[in-house]
């Protein structure tokens, strides 16, 4: 944050000092070991007395001139120059603490220069004595270059206890030194042979081609074997979260990785094929293919290596964005526009939000990233994102993105970080709040002195969510809901009605009239959807289920109830895509295909490509899921505990109400499913299920000892309130949030958080919990779960009370307000279904 | 906005900076030197093959530009160094602001110096093409002057550094510093005043072997030596006239020694161009080299007194390891006797003196 970032566009991202580093460290590599290729070839030359071979050492010499020392030199100030230009921090870190190092290596190069200018213009002119000493020297001052110059960037990867004394030798022969070391040296020498190859294999005499190449060919196999055993103790030197984040958290790393890993053989049978067979048809294209191999083959060490350092420039020093970690917390405590030097809108204010956003941007994100360019791009993430999703990721980084330097900044300058991220640099795609048309339905007629019977009805919870996998390609929805009702005979003492009665339910679904008839138990008639009913259009978040009950064939009662059904399923905040609903709700393809993308990459499935043959991916097919009545597979984390277990990573914030990015009671939303009267009472989510992290770790904590769930929850260590070793484990769906940790006896509440304490089995949960009579379901007279009486739809008034209106004129609970009326005949005297049941209803507008 | 608030904060030396001002000043005269003769030279060659003046002087001046080149490029490599030691807060963020041209600078020496091997190579076979192919070589090489004239002016014209906020692209160049041209025209001036010497000083080397042609090649070079140096004392009085006000008040801390050697450059540079109009090559030769380090130091001078306002190098903090330096002043030492073993082994060695 000390100095200002050049804009480099498509350039950005690694792409300028990938370019220039790998060629120049494959060109350097092959001035170390090409070097002793000279004048070990010249001995041979020598001992065998062959003119020939000293005639294309001679040759060769020049080509290795003015590749190594005119190409590979001045690449190699090119690297010392862009790196001062995308890091100039990091840059001057490294010089200020190793500028004898360099210093040294400068006198070793001016060694190289001097010895291999004498070595090609003293060819045949001087003694062969002298010659070949010439030629050692030249390795000598090549060899320590490489020696010199290994200590520095491994310091950068490794630095070990330099962190703790600061020493220049200890940061030098730092924990990777010496395997670093070897492995470039037998790497040089490999690459000796692939240049040797583009000489020989012009040799006109075709003995002497046939045997320089087959001599090429030893150079580049022989140390191959000695190459892997180092890399293997490079690893090993590695420390073990440097070992992870290259082999295990960096999806990017993974071509890298089995780049080198696959190349290894095929350079080496690439050396058998070349030295064996002879035609110049298909040894000229094997040389140079090789050449390119030998390139990338070094390209992917590299990319691996400089992988193993993120998010640092120098491990556990510096930040790849210029942060030392030490200024961490003085950066996120005042922010970065009143800590960096070269920031011009040091304060936010509504006209400038865009541009320091943008500034915020330059300094933060563009030292790694590219805009449109083919690497770090960060346009196809933009798209993904929506400015709340972004929001929520940048609280991510560092941790579940644990190749990211963390967010720097302050709350506020994260918002207006992801606000120009997305709607800054993708255009169109400004957010707004939809406009919400009202839906007219009006409540079934009741005459309270002549109907006999009343039917309660609702769905077994107020908001399901669909992926419309039809259309998405992707079921991550929930189970199909489950209707319930009870009919109840009007008495002095009511009476629940289950035999010699029907109930039948009409739902107007997207896909024509979906029809039934209600299954009856021992306490209420049920029916369990097969399926997530097709979504209306217009828009509209739930569906107006029409039920009826005949007794004997005549029809004794008719109501409605709302079931909440929504398409607004944030995936695509952060996955990608647009909603196809009107722009409110519905997942598409793309979205989905971000979801399984993103899946691919951290879980090395192939859901993708089955995806992308047709197949709708059905995530509860793996992930056991109860809402579904799936087991899963073994191993493999619930559904519910995967999906908030992974994204609680993602989604760090622990003050927002971040729920709403996923589900579908986002104030700013299309569906708004939580309506009931908590939400009138400005609860929110977290006060039953507690904030993201602290819900997950619930659920993680049920999985046991499963791997996954280990390394989740260590993202989640104490994010909460509550300490997660004190936070409760629970079986989704069926381990919820008890009502009664609130409402002790059924009593107005002396705490607002029910997090923490759960229903012990499915027979507590409120869509299944009677009265302390035994009869009613406590769903029958208060509603859904979420959609509590009164419950205030924001499509109309009426549709989250449309019961209580139906048989009591207002929104409250049935029976509010000493309404007994709706069942008994009289006036009652005792609180018979629960302490309180006769009070007045306390919480009215 | 106040453009020194852009500065950013320095790191910590490992040793006390006189110790960097003293190696960045003398690799950088070894820089110099050799810089001038191939800058000097390659301008010298287009100019005289564009004038139809295909001579010897040409051809051996082909014969050794690749070298110059590479010692050119290695010399500049370790005051580059010591530079940003001391000065790399000024330097990294000028090179920021114009980093399109600093970075396309390893481009243009890449271009000039295989330029270079071609015309080295195949002299006698691309006649026709000397004139662009040196034409080529001394524009690439031009360019890049121009280049590092800038950034190095750039550095200390911090209040020139604001614009970045109108252009982060790295395409800025410090053209609101007036004293740009003629800074950059007095060291191209000067480059070919060595070029020119360093002509007269190889025929003198010939001449005494005994070569009779080489007295004319001397006058050559030496009528390069002397025209440039005269223009530049001109080119060098309106510099001059266009440095900062800090560094010609003559008030500043160090103005003494900004002066003295000012006086001493110019004086020796004035007796160089004496013996050089009088074909001594030999006195020129020595004359020069104490002018250009007198100029040197001076250079150094006024870029203390540029920055006197915002930074000193004797405020840098110190967190003393001094192993590092005598493990590279060990090397030095040694990498100077290799090479001084080198040079023997190839002229004692008897093949080549049979």
């Amino acid at each position: 944050m000390n100095y200002p970032v050049w804009l480099l566009d498509m350039f950005g991202g690694g792409t300028l000092i990938a370019l220039i580093a790998v060629i120049h460290v494959y060109v350097s590599h092959f001035a170390v070991g090409g070097g002793l290729f000279l004048v070990v070839t010249e001995m041979k030359g020598l001992r065998e007395n062959s003119p020939a071979i000293l005639d294309y050492t001679k040759k060769h010499t020049r080509f290795f001139l003015l590749v190594s020392m005119v190409f590979g030199g001045l690449t190699g100030v090119a690297i010392w120059f862009t790196i001062a230009l995308l890091s100039p921090a990091g840059t001057s870190s490294l010089i200020h603490t190793f500028v004898f190092a360099w210093a040294t290596e400068w006198v070793f190069f001016l060694g190289e220069i001097v010895s291999l200018l004498l070595y090609y213009y003293y060819f045949n002119k001087i003694s062969s004595r002298n010659h070949l000493i010439l030629g050692w020297i030249y390795f000598g001052c090549a060899w320590v270059s490489l020696f010199v110059i290994n200590g520095v960037i491994d310091y950068m990867l490794t630095p070990g206890e330099w962190l703790n004394d600061n020493n220049f030798w200890t940061g030098f022969f730092n924990p990777t030194f010496w395997p670093a070391l070897f492995f470039r040296t037998f790497i040089a020498l490999m690459i000796a042979g692939l240049f040797g190859f583009l000489t020989s294999v012009n040799i006109k005499d075709p003995e002497m081609r046939h045997k320089m190449t087959r001599y090429c060919g030893i150079w580049l196999m022989a140390p191959l074997v000695f190459l892997l055993a180092s890399a293997v103790w490079y690893k090993a030197a590695l420390p073990p979260a440097q070992q992870e984040m290259i082999f295990t958290t960096s999806p990017e790393m993974k071509i890298f990785l089995s780049g080198f890993i696959y190349l290894s053989p095929v350079l080496f049978a690439g050396g058998l094929i070349i030295a064996a067979l002879r035609p110049q048809a298909v040894r000229r294209p094997m040389a140079l293919f090789l050449f390119l191999l030998g390139l990338m083959y070094i390209g992917c060490f590299e990319f691996m290596r400089e992988g193993g350092r993120r998010p640092y420039i120098i491990h556990e020093y510096m930040y790849s964005n210029s942060i030392l970690k030490a200024d961490l917390p003085e950066y996120q405590e005042k922010g970065v526009l009143q800590t960096a030097k070269w920031v011009k809108n040091r304060k936010i204010t509504p006209d400038n939000r865009l541009a320091a956003g943008s500034e915020l941007a330059t300094l933060l994100c563009l030292p790694c990233h590219s805009t449109g360019g083919p690497l770090n791009d960060m346009l196809p993430i933009a798209r993904r994102f929506t400015p709340e999703g972004f929001e929520a990721f940048l609280g991510s980084i560092g941790t579940a993105n644990p190749y990211m330097p963390p967010f720097a900044g302050t709350k506020e300058e994260a918002v207006v970080l992801a606000e120009y991220l997305t709607t800054g640099l993708i255009p169109g795609l400004i957010p707004h709040a939809p406009v919400i048309t009202p839906v007219t339905v009006a409540p079934k007629p009741f005459d309270p002195e002549s109907s006999e019977y009343i039917l309660l009805a609702g769905a077994a919870i107020g908001n399901y969510l669909s992926s419309t996998p039809e259309e998405s390609g992707l079921d991550i929805s929930f189970g199909a809901p489950l209707l319930r009702a009870q009919l109840i005979f009007r008495d002095v003492s009511p009476s629940l009605i289950l035999e010699d009665a029907t109930v039948s339910y009409k739902i107007q679904t997207g896909k024509g009239m979906l029809e039934g008839t209600m299954e009856a138990t021992d306490a209420y008639f049920e029916a369990q959807l097969a399926e997530m009913p097709a979504p209306l259009t217009p828009f509209q978040p739930f569906f107006i289920a029409e039920l009826q009950a005949e007794v004997e064939g005549k029809i004794v009662a008719v109501t409605q109830t709302k079931i909440g059904v929504s398409t607004e399923i944030g995936c695509r905040n952060c996955h990608g895509g647009r909603y196809n609903k009107e722009g409110r709700g519905g997942m598409t393809r793309v979205t989905a295909a971000g979801i399984l993308a993103s899946h691919d990459k951290r879980s090395n499935t192939n859901l993708s490509a089955e995806f992308a043959k047709g197949k709708t991916v059905v995530c509860s097919s793996c992930h056991a899921d109860s809402s579904r009545g799936t087991e899963g597979k073994p191993g493999l984390l619930s559904l519910s505990a995967a999906i908030h277990g992974y994204h609680a990573g993602f989604i760090s914030d622990t003050e927002r109400d971040v729920c709403v990015l996923c589900h579908s009671s986002n104030e700013n939303g299309a569906s708004h499913s939580f309506d009931g009267i908590h939400k009138q009472l400005d609860l929110t989510c977290s006060n039953c299920h507690g904030i993201l992290a602290e819900h997950a770790t619930s659920l993680l904590k049920q999985e046991g000892e499963n791997g996954q769930a280990t390394k989740l929850l260590s993202y989640l260590q104490d994010k909460g309130e509550v300490a997660t070793a004190e936070i409760n484990p629970r079986i989704p769906w069926i381990m919820e949030p008890d009502c009664l940790t609130c409402h002790v006896e059924f009593q107005p509440p002396e705490t607002d958080t029910a997090f923490n304490t759960w229903t012990e089995d499915g027979e507590e949960l409120f869509h299944n919990r009677t009265g302390e009579a035994g009869v009613v379901l406590c769903s029958s007279c208060h509603g859904q779960p979420h959609s509590l009486y009164p419950a205030k739809n924001a499509y109309g008034k009426e549709i989250g009370a449309l019961q209580p209106l139906q048989y009591q004129k207002n929104p409250f609970p049935i029976a509010a307000d000493k309404g007994c009326a709706v069942c008994h005949t009289e006036d009652m005297e005792d609180e018979m279904h629960h302490p309180g049941s006769l009070a007045t209803f306390r919480n009215r507008d | 906005m106040n453009a020194a608030q852009l500065i950013p904060t320095p790191d910590v030396l490992q040793v006390p900076w006189g110790w960097f001002q003293v190696l960045l000043t003398v690799t950088f005269f070894m820089h110099l030197v050799v810089m001038n003769i191939l800058l000097g030279c390659s301008i010298i060659t287009f100019l005289r093959h564009a004038s139809g003046k295909s001579t010897d002087v040409n051809k051996a001046i082909a014969g050794k530009l690749p070298l110059t080149v590479a010692f050119t490029v290695n010399f500049g490599v370790a005051p580059l160094l010591f530079l940003q030691v001391l000065y790399g807060n000024f330097m990294y963020t000028s090179s920021v602001l114009m980093a399109i041209y600093w970075l396309s600078i390893f481009a243009i020496v890449i271009f000039a110096y295989y330029g270079a091997y071609i015309y080295t190579m195949n002299y006698d076979r691309i006649v026709d093409y000397h004139t662009v192919l040196t034409g080529f070589i001394a524009g690439s090489l031009l360019a890049v002057a121009f280049i590092l004239t800038n950034n190095l002016s750039f550095m200390t014209n911090v209040e020139a550094w604001p614009a970045y906020f109108n252009n982060a692209e790295g395409t800025l160049l410090n053209f609101t510093d007036r004293s740009l041209f003629p800074r950059y025209l007095h060291s191209v001036l000067g480059a070919i005043a060595v070029g020119g010497l360093s002509i007269a000083f190889y025929y003198d080397l010939k001449k005494r072997k005994g070569d009779t042609e080489a007295e004319a090649n001397i006058k050559i070079g030496m009528n390069w030596f002397a025209g440039a140096t005269m223009l530049n004392f001109g080119v060098g009085t309106w510099y001059w006239g266009l440095l900062p006000d800090s560094v010609r008040s003559l008030t500043g801390n160090g103005s003494a020694f900004f002066l003295f050697f000012l006086v001493l450059g110019t004086v020796t540079a004035i007796l160089s161009l004496i013996y050089g109009l009088r074909h001594k090559v030999r006195p020129a030769v020595y004359y020069l080299l104490g002018s250009l380090f007198s100029m040197v130091l001076v250079r150094e001078f006024a870029r203390r007194l540029t920055l006197a306002p915002w930074f000193k190098t004797s405020d840098l903090e110190v967190v003393p390891q001094y192993s590092p330096m005598i493990a590279f002043l060990v090397s030095f030492a040694g990498g100077l006797w290799l090479i001084w073993y080198m040079i023997r082994l190839v002229l004692t060695d008897k093949e080549v003196n049979s």
